[in-house]
């Protein structure tokens, strides 16, 4: 795990998607096509999304069920559609902390190869960061990382 | 109670991880990481492969302690380094926890692209059917 000329540790995935790019970027942007697979828990859960889509503009999935609610959300730091999205990203997943997401879409024939990056941002810019503010909301998600992925 | 608890934990953890990132951020750092991953070493053993002053060496060796990923103790005149597997447990954690998260997810996209594609065929179709 530590290797390589990067600023921390990152985590890259990559895939073949049977479908266009655009159409894969939309996913990614459009809160109607967000709900309907971002969210990670399964049953009764109402998820809601919204996004303000240009450089410095916010999204924010939020997860409700009877129990709890549960929000991930982050700013958009480039926009190019249809081959690239980067956007910041914080939530249960990254503990409340501000990381950095980037979606690449390259097209190949018909499919799409997807390669997704997700870092941790320096300790610096997560200090003078976003991570103020969600005060109320960490109230209700201080469970977080292990037990709710 | 519990809830407040628990903020702190996580609190916490999210510190440590945060020191631990930042103490990988060097390459001189992780070197001397993946050196001590091996075996344990004394400090002027540490310092010996690189290109820098002890001083300098010990001075990247103060902030991995700082972060809690190596450990030090004595032994007789000698300070002995060693890596706490704790620390990187952690890390490791951290990435098998988002990758595992993001694989899910894009599961849950390539199936909704599925279905999505399934409703462009069948919809045509239906319309046709209507017009009839």
């Amino acid at each position: 795990m530590v290797h390589g000329d990067t600023t921390g540790p990152i985590v890259q995935i990559r895939r073949r998607v049977r479908a266009g790019a655009e159409q894969i970027f939309d996913l990614w942007t459009q809160p109607d096509l967000m709900v309907r697979w971002m969210s990670p828990y399964p049953g009764a859960v109402d998820c809601k999304a919204s996004c303000d889509l240009r450089p410095g503009g916010a999204f924010s999935l939020v997860m409700s069920s009877e129990q709890s609610i549960r929000e991930v959300s982050g700013t958009y730091v480039q926009i190019d559609r249809p081959r690239k999205l980067v956007f910041t990203w914080t939530g249960p997943l990254t503990n409340h902390v501000n990381t950095l997401v980037t979606v690449e879409l390259n097209p190949r024939g018909d499919e799409t190869e997807l390669v997704l990056t997700h870092e941790r941002l320096p300790t610096t810019a997560i200090c003078e960061g976003h991570t103020k503010g969600w005060g109320n909301i960490l109230d209700h998600l201080a469970d977080a990382v292990s037990k709710d992925l | 109670m519990i809830e407040i608890e628990a903020r702190k934990q996580a609190a916490s953890r999210t510190a440590r991880l945060d020191a631990v990132f930042a103490a990988l951020a060097d390459p001189t750092r992780r070197a001397i990481i993946e050196r001590l991953s091996r075996s344990e070493a004394r400090v002027t053993e540490i310092a010996e492969p690189f290109p820098m002053s002890l001083n300098a060496v010990s001075k990247h060796i103060r902030v991995l302690e700082a972060s809690g990923m190596i450990e030090r103790h004595r032994k007789g005149r000698d300070h002995i380094l060693s890596i706490n597997t704790r620390s990187l447990d952690e890390v490791d954690g951290w990435i098998e926890r988002t990758r595992h998260y993001w694989e899910k997810r894009l599961d849950a996209m390539e199936l909704l692209l599925r279905e999505l594609k399934k409703d462009h065929k069948t919809g045509p179709k239906d319309r046709k059917h209507g017009s009839r």
